[in-house]
C-alpha cells in the first residue's frame, strides 16, 4: 500500500513557445514509491512537462512543490534527476569511465556501483566507448547513471525506447526495485503497453493540457472504456 | 523518506569532475591535431629564427657593438614562440569550445548540470582542463627551449619565464573566450565562429586603429594581442596582469551564467551585466595600476641605472607636447626609446599629441611638425631628438640636476651564437610528432575495468 502523501507536487505549470501554448496550468503530484506516467500524442507536451519540472526549462508561470513549500528551480536537483530523451553524451569516452564519474561524484560504494551495472547488464560494454554502443546500451547507461544518483524522484523521458519487447520487461523489473527503495517515478511513456505493464497512475496529457489524472480503474470509471489505449483515444 | 536536504548537503568531489574534462579533450582529436600542426611550425619558426640569428652574430663575432644588439629573447625566443601564439589564436578556440560545445549537442549539459556541483565549479573544472591543454599544446616550444640550451645558446631566466607567463595567460584567455561561446551557443560550429570573432577581429583591431588617438586608441587597446606585446618585450606589468586575469575571470563568470539551461534568459541578462560591469571596474582599476618591471636582461624598458635613480627624484609634473602624427615613425621611436620609458621611471608624466587628427602628409608644410616640447617646473624646452641621449640632458637641464655619471661594467654584452640548428628537425618533423601520435594511441585505449564490475553477469 502507497502512502498517499503527495511528496512532490506540480501546481498550474504554464509554458508558452512564441505565442503558441506548450503547457497550460498542468497540476498533479506524486507519491513516494510509486510509478507515475505521462502519456499523451507526439507534441502533446510530454518532454516539455519533464524539462520544466526539472528546471531544465524556465516555466511561464506555476510551481513545483516539495512537502507543501515551493521548490525553486535552482534546488530541483536536489529532489529530482531527470534523465533526457535521445542523449548520447560523452561518446568519445570509455563506459567505465563516466560510471566511474557519477558514482565518485554522489559518493557510490564499490558495492553500490557493481549491484547498478548487473541490474541494468552494462558489464560486457564497460570498455567500450560511448560512441560505439548500441541504442539499447546507451539507455542503459544512461538508467545506470540514473540508478547512481540519490534523488528521491526519478524523471524520465522514454525509458524503454530501444528496447526490445523482453529487454523493456528485465528494465521495467530494475524500475521497480527501485520504486520498491522509495524512489519515486515519473515516466513520459508514448507507448500505452509499456505504460500500462508499468506505471501506478497516468497523467494524460493533450495539446499541453492535462485530460485526466488516475490510476487505470479510476481513468476506466471516467471514461467507461476498458483499455488503456481506448481510455486515451477517448479522453484526448 | 529522504527529502532535498538530504541530498543537498552532498560535497562532491572536484577531482573526479577535473578528470573528466580532461579526458574529454584528451579523448577527442582536436587537441592532437592541433600538436601535430604545431610541432613543424614551431620547429621551422626556430631553425629559421636561428638561421637568421646566427647570421647577424657572425657580422658581430668581432665587433661588440653590434654583439649588444644580439638578444636572445627578440633573436629566437619570440619568433618560435610566434607559432604558438599562431596556433592559440586560430586553432585552440576548437580545441577548448570540445570542453563544453559537445556537451550542449549532445545533451550530456543536462546530466551534468544535475550533478551536485555549482556551475561555477563545473566552469573552473573546465578551465583547469584548458590549462592542462595549454601546458600539452606548449610541449614544442618548451623543446625549444631545450634545444636551444643543448646548442650552447643563452637563455635569461626572468625573461624566458615572463614569455612563458604571457603566453599561459594568452592562452587562457582565448579558451576562456571559446569557453563563453560555446557557453552561448546552441552548437560548437556556432561557438567557433564567435570565438574566432574576437581571435581575428583583435587582429582587424591591430591592423586597422594601428596609431590611432582618442577613442580609436582605447578601442586598439582591446585588442588580445596587447596581451602579449609588454611579455615579448620583457616587461612585467601589474595592471596589465590584473587586467587579463580579469578579463579571464570575466568570461569565465560568463560562461557560467549562460551554463544552465533552466535560467531565464532575463535573469542571464542581469547577471552578464552584473559582471562585465564588476570586470570594467577592475579592469579601470588595473588601468591606473603603472606599476611594472622591466625583467629583461638588456634592461631595454628602462634607462640606464644612473638615470633611472635620478630621474626617480623628479617629483613635479612633467608635461611632454609631441608634434608629430600617431603614424609617424619617428613618434613610434620616441615612444619606445624616451615615453614609455618616462612613463615606467616618472611618477606624473602626461603626453599630449599637439597633432591629434593630423597625417604625416598634411603636416609637411607645418615648420614645428617634428618638434617634442618638455615643460618641467615652469620650464620648457623643445627638441627634435627621439633618442634618450639627447632628451634626458635636457630634463636634467630643466630640473636642475647634474648629469648623472654612467655606471661602467653594467652594459648588456649581448650573446651571439653562430649555429645551425637543421638537426632540430629531426625532432620537429620526426620524433615529436611520433611521440604525439603514440600518446594519442594510448589515450584511445581502452581502459582497465575495476575487477569489481566484471563477472557480473546481468540481463544480456
Amino acid at each position: 500500500m502507497k502512502a498517499r502523501t503527495g511528496l512532490l507536487e506540480v501546481a498550474g505549470l504554464s509554458k508558452q513557445y512564441g505565442g503558441q501554448r506548450g503547457l497550460t496550468e498542468v497540476s498533479f503530484d506524486v507519491h513516494p514509491g510509486e510509478v507515475l506516467g505521462i502519456i499523451g500524442p507526439n507534441g502533446a507536451g510530454k518532454t516539455t512537462l519533464l524539462e520544466a519540472i526539472a528546471g531544465m526549462l524556465p516555466a511561464d508561470a506555476g510551481r513545483v512543490l516539495w512537502q507543501g513549500a515551493v521548490l525553486p528551480a535552482s534546488h530541483r536537483h536536489e529532489a529530482l534527476y531527470y534523465l533526457p530523451d535521445a542523449v548520447w553524451p560523452w561518446h568519445e569516452q570509455f563506459v567505465t569511465r563516466i560510471v566511474e564519474f557519477f558514482a565518485a561524484a554522489y559518493g557510490r560504494s564499490r558495492e553500490q556501483v557493481a549491484a547498478v551495472v548487473r541490474s541494468v547488464g552494462l558489464s560486457s560494454v564497460l570498455g567500450k566507448r560511448i560512441s560505439s554502443l548500441s541504442k539499447g546500451f546507451n539507455r542503459r547507461l544512461m538508467l545506470a547513471l540514473a540508478l547512481l544518483t540519490p534523488q528521491p524522484f526519478l524523471l524520465m523521458d522514454e525509458p524503454f525506447d530501444g528496447f526490445d519487447l523482453r529487454q523493456a520487461r528485465e528494465i521495467m523489473g530494475v524500475l521497480r526495485e527501485v520504486t520498491g527503495r522509495g524512489r519515486g517515478l515519473v515516466l513520459a511513456i508514448h507507448q500505452l503497453m509499456d505504460a500500462e505493464r508499468v506505471c501506478d497512475r497516468f497523467v494524460l496529457l493533450a495539446d499541453g493540457r492535462v485530460r485526466a489524472v488516475g490510476t487505470l480503474d479510476e481513468l476506466r470509471a471516467q471514461s467507461a472504456k476498458a483499455s488503456l489505449e481506448d481510455i486515451f483515444l477517448a479522453l484526448t | 523518506m529522504r527529502s532535498p536536504e538530504s541530498v543537498a548537503p552532498h560535497r562532491a568531489p572536484i577531482r573526479p569532475l577535473v578528470m573528466k574534462e580532461v579526458r574529454e579533450i584528451v579523448s577527442g582529436r582536436a587537441l592532437w591535431t592541433l600538436l601535430l600542426i604545431l610541432s613543424p611550425l614551431v620547429g621551422y619558426s626556430f631553425v629559421q629564427a636561428v638561421a637568421l640569428y646566427s647570421e647577424a652574430s657572425s657580422a658581430a663575432r668581432d665587433a661588440p657593438v653590434l654583439a649588444s644588439g644580439l638578444s636572445p629573447l627578440d633573436g629566437v625566443l619570440v619568433p618560435s614562440f610566434g607559432a604558438l601564439y599562431l596556433a592559440v589564436t586560430l586553432l585552440f578556440p576548437f580545441v577548448a569550445i570540445r570542453a563544453l560545445g559537445h556537451e550542449k549537442e549532445s545533451g550530456a549539459l543536462r546530466l551534468l548540470v544535475q550533478l551536485p556541483y555549482a556551475a561555477p565549479t563545473l566552469i573552473a573544472a573546465k578551465m583547469a582542463a584548458i590549462a592542462i591543454e595549454w601546458l600539452v599544446a606548449s610541449v614544442p616550444v618548451i623543446s625549444v627551449l631545450l634545444i636551444w640550451r643543448l646548442m650552447g645558446g643563452h637563455l635569461n631566466a626572468p625573461e624566458t619565464l615572463n614569455l612563458l607567463l604571457g603566453h599561459l595567460l594568452y592562452g587562457l584567455l582565448v579558451g576562456t573566450i571559446a569557453l563563453f561561446s560555446s557557453s552561448i551557443s546552441d552548437s560548437a560550429a556556432t561557438a567557433a565562429i564567435v570565438a574566432l570573432a574576437f581571435t581575428i577581429g583583435s587582429w582587424v583591431l591591430d591592423f586597422g586603429l594601428a596609431g590611432q588617438t582618442g577613442w580609436l586608441e582605447w578601442i586598439s587597446g582591446l585588442s588580445l594581442t596587447q596581451v602579449l606585446r609588454s611579455f615579448e618585450q620583457g616587461l612585467l606589468s601589474l595592471g596589465l596582469l590584473l587586467g587579463v586575469v580579469a578579463a579571464i575571470v570575466a568570461f569565465a563568470a560568463l560562461a557560467a551564467v549562460w551554463l544552465h539551461p533552466g535560467v531565464p534568459a532575463r535573469a542571464k541578462l542581469i547577471r552578464s551585466v552584473a559582471a562585465v560591469t564588476t570586470a570594467c571596474g577592475v579592469l579601470a582599476l588595473a588601468a591606473q595600476i603603472k606599476l611594472s618591471f622591466d625583467v629583461s636582461e638588456d634592461r631595454r624598458n628602462s634607462f640606464p641605472a644612473a638615470d633611472q635613480r635620478e630621474l626617480a627624484e623628479l617629483r613635479l609634473p612633467l608635461v611632454v607636447t609631441v608634434r608629430l602624427a600617431p603614424e609617424d615613425p619617428r613618434y613610434v621611436d620616441l615612444r619606445r626609446n624616451v615615453l614609455s620609458k618616462l612613463e615606467r621611471v616618472l611618477p606624473h608624466v602626461t603626453v599630449r599629441l599637439a597633432t591629434a587628427g593630423q597625417s604625416v602628409v598634411g603636416s609637411t608644410n607645418d615648420e614645428s611638425y617634428g618638434e617634442v616640447e618638455y615643460s618641467y617646473d615652469g620650464r620648457s624646452a623643445k627638441s627634435r631628438s627621439t633618442s634618450h641621449r639627447e632628451v634626458l640632458p635636457i630634463l636634467y637641464e630643466l630640473a636642475g640636476k647634474p648629469i648623472p655619471t654612467a655606471v661602467s661594467g653594467a652594459e648588456y654584452p649581448g650573446y651571439p651564437l653562430v649555429a645551425r640548428a637543421d638537426l632540430a628537425f629531426i625532432w620537429f618533423l620526426g620524433m615529436l610528432p611520433l611521440l604525439i601520435g603514440a600518446a594519442w594511441w594510448r589515450s584511445h585505449h581502452a581502459p582497465r575495468i575495476p575487477a569489481h564490475l566484471l563477472n557480473h553477469g546481468g540481463p544480456a
